[in-house]
């Protein structure tokens, strides 16, 4: 009994007690009423609540915990469960029967909640199902059966008018009967022949009923016949004096050669048939035992679904890239890097496009000084989900420590710091972002040009169009050579998601063509795009330039305001 | 004949194995709610404002609901977005309402502020909300018609664009039979 439980009957007994000594003070009929009813109260009120305790478990059996794999709420400990089945306590309580109960989290939930099935509509399948089947396996059996008994009893003894019947019996069923030399011709060797031809006649036609092309009355009637003749047979060769050699004659050789043949194919085709039936049932145990074990197992991720990628053709969820993923994190916190680089390779390979696979990568080849591809790796990572933390701060790690774009990291961090809730993680971020110096960027320490080949400003925003800034809008800021007022840009940069006003820089780094030197004269302008699509202009995208546009590359505070709106 | 045993064979185990591969295939959180185009349930808040709301009191006006909780990150993640529709709606019939679960009043309260968050918002202290609109992933979002009645639900993060296009059919009474989904994490 719960404990609380246990407080409120003792605080009852309490009570009973204090009400008998007023009796024992007043011995007034009515302070005798209130100790029985003192005194009844508690076993009657500790017979009530375990009731209502075990009415809760039981329903709470039936119902599914919707949060967790196949656990009722009655077994999950989750909260949701735990609220569930305060839900369940409470509708008892005010007197609500299970069904309604039950019915109460159907209109919530649907059918699905109960881990019941009802026997109404499709749902009455799997509660037939299972009958029809037994039922129909129970009529094979005993079809099968039925068949076996009377092949045995047309077995059964033919007793002859001068051999004793155990004798015969004996004879009829032995199979490994004595051959005679084919050279013999004998009386008793032609009988033996005869047996054993007679023998090969009844495997025949036990076969040809087996194989459904005889009748039972046919097979029965057919039976008796070639067993008459096969006791005649023995009864003969039991009369026969001691034997006497003879050679066969050349007709019976051949026609003992096509009954082996025969026997011999049958033989084969039987074999051949207990082969496949039981390579189909080991197929079917396997694939049926996959389906559960799939079906069974813990889901990887938000996205992944229960059977991941074995009948839905989902990507990425496969045991072979899980397996290799694992290799390569188990890789990479040893710091064995090579062999994590091939685990994840082995990952790509198999699911192109997996975002945790591109960061490690990013971390690998951050650590081994390749700052450029570590940045295209968490961008890969960052196509594909967006919202990756690992991703987000390797990116944010590379633009800071590597890059020196702090405008861009602080961007990022800022993004990362949105994302993840609070705690130690989040205390780390804050920490990293409140390090990132203010401004734009840096000069870079690798590069010794970088800071004449490059551009800095702001870029804010007009105060009557901040309304119209989507919450997704992606930022374009674009660089074509002095004079070119179309054709492909010479560099662009991309910010997701911008806040203003928006520190930045445009260099070498942004270059479209790979190999093309950022000098010069540029018109630098910026279009806030809705779709996040640099190639598409639609309506609503918000632009902005350069007021003293053409500008030599390497010049600073060149401020942009985005005042314009494309209609 | 073999083959007559063989087709009889398969007509029987074909469609059970169908009948399994198709189960197997199926989620059944992502059948379709029976709580669509049915009656929102009627429950009452305390704010974080120390205000109370009542869901009857917004009849007549297009409700957005959404389930939250600060520990969430598809939360967080849409967060910027739900305000972002809230301000260019809230001119109009239209309300919304945040309903916090499974979470603290302090990180509640930190994330509001963190976000910006300026429409009301609330903690369901029992979790008997969230069972009555059949919750079981956060985000988790429901938009209500002016008569009360719920016209769609969406499962995970969502995006101020199809908040505001699905209020606005909510202020229409426009039903949507398919359920939205998104990014979510499954409730503690």
């Amino acid at each position: 009994m719960p404990a609380v439980f246990h407080r409120v009957d003792s605080l009852l007994t309490l009570i009973a007690a204090k009400a008998a000594i007023q009796v024992l003070r007043s011995w007034t009929g009515r302070s005798l009423m209130i100790v029985l009813a003192l005194a009844l109260a508690p076993p009657l009120f500790a017979a009530a609540t375990p009731d209502l305790e075990e009415q809760t478990r039981e329903l709470a059996a039936e119902l599914r915990c919707v949060v967790c794999q196949n656990l009722s709420v009655a077994d999950s400990p989750s909260e949701m469960a735990q609220q569930m089945r305060a839900v369940v306590r409470e509708q008892l309580e005010a007197g609500k029967t299970p069904e309604q109960v039950k019915e109460f989290f159907v209109s919530k939930y649907g059918d699905w909640v109960l881990l019941r099935p009802r026997m109404t509509g499709f749902s009455a399948l799997l509660w037939v199902l299972p009958y029809v089947v037994l039922i129909l396996g129970v009529i094979t059996a005993l079809w099968f059966i039925r068949r076996w008994v009377a092949a045995k009893k047309s077995h059964g003894p033919v007793a002859g008018p001068s051999a004793s019947a155990a004798q015969m019996r004996s004879e009829f069923f032995k199979e490994n009967f004595a051959r005679p030399d084919p050279e013999d011709s004998s009386p008793r060797a032609s009988l033996l022949r005869e047996r054993a031809r007679l023998q090969d006649e009844l495997n025949e036609l036990d076969f040809d009923f087996q194989s459904g092309k005889l009748s039972d009355s046919d097979h029965i009637a057919l039976k008796q016949e070639i067993e008459a003749k096969t006791v005649a047979v023995i009864e003969q060769i039991h009369a026969l004096p001691p034997k006497a050699p003879a050679k066969p004659a050349p007709t019976e050789k051949s026609a003992r050669g096509t009954d082996t043949a025969a026997g011999a194919d049958r033989s084969r085709l039987r074999r051949w048939q207990l082969v496949t039936g039981a390579v189909f049932l080991v197929v079917f145990g396997l694939a049926l035992g996959v389906m559960l074990t799939q079906s069974v197992r813990p889901r990887l991720s938000e996205r992944d679904t229960m059977t991941g990628d074995f009948l839905t053709g989902t990507r990425s969820t496969n045991s072979t890239v899980n397996a290799a993923l694992a290799e390569g994190k188990t890789a990479f916190a040893h710091r064995e890097f090579p062999k994590a680089i091939e685990a994840f390779k082995k990952v790509l390979t198999a699911d192109p496009d997996n975002p945790e696979a591109h960061s490690y990568m990013g971390y690998i080849l951050l650590q081994a000084g390749h700052g450029d591809g570590a940045l295209m790796a968490f961008d890969k990572a960052l196509s594909q989900a967006p919202n990756l933390p690992m991703a987000l701060w390797g990116k944010g790690m590379v633009l800071y420590q590597d890059k020196q774009d702090f405008a861009a990291a602080r961007g990022i961090f800022e993004k990362l710091l949105s994302l993840v809730p609070p705690g130690e993680e989040r205390n780390e971020i804050a920490k990293v972002l409140a390090e990132i110096p203010a401004g734009g960027a840096q000069k870079r320490t690798t590069a010794a040009p970088s800071s004449s080949r490059q551009i800095s400003g702001r870029i804010t925003i007009d105060a009557k169009l901040k309304a119209k800034v989507e919450p997704d809008a992606t930022l374009f800021i674009i660089a074509r050579p002095a004079g070119a007022a179309a054709g492909p840009p010479l560099a662009v940069k991309k910010v997701d998601r911008p806040s203003f006003p928006l520190d930045y820089t445009l260099g070498q780094d942004n270059v479209m063509m790979q190999g093309t030197p950022f000098t010069g004269k540029i018109s630098v302008t910026v279009r806030l795009d809705n779709d996040g699509n640099p190639v598409t202009r639609g309506p609503g995208d918000l632009t902005g330039d350069y007021k003293k546009n053409p500008v030599e590359v390497g010049a600073k505070h060149v401020d942009i305001v985005i005042d314009q709106l494309t209609q | 004949m073999p083959w007559r045993r063989l087709v009889i064979t398969l007509a029987i185990i074909g469609p059970i194995l169908a009948l399994l591969a198709f189960g197997f295939t199926r989620d059944a959180r992502y059948i379709t709610s029976p709580l669509i185009a049915q009656p929102a349930a009627p429950f009452t808040i305390t704010l974080f404002d120390g205000g109370k709301l009542a869901l009857e009191d917004l009849r007549g006006k297009a409700v957005f609901l959404n389930f939250w909780a600060s520990w969430c990150p598809p939360c967080r993640a849409e967060a910027r977005d739900l305000e972002a529709a809230w301000r260019k709606v809230k001119d109009q019939n239209m309300v919304f309402v945040g309903v916090a679960l499974q979470d603290t009043d302090g990180n509640s309260m930190e994330f509001l502020k963190e976000f910006d968050v300026t429409y009301p918002n609330g903690k369901d202290e029992s979790g008997k909300i969230a069972v009555d609109y059949g919750t079981w992933g956060i985000p988790e979002s429901f938009f209500i018609d002016p008569q009360g009645r719920i016209t769609y639900k969406h499962v995970g993060g969502i995006r101020a664009a199809l908040v505001i296009a699905k209020l606005e059919e909510a202020a229409k009474g426009i039903v949507s039979a398919q359920e939205g989904k998104g990014d979510y994490q499954p409730i503690r």
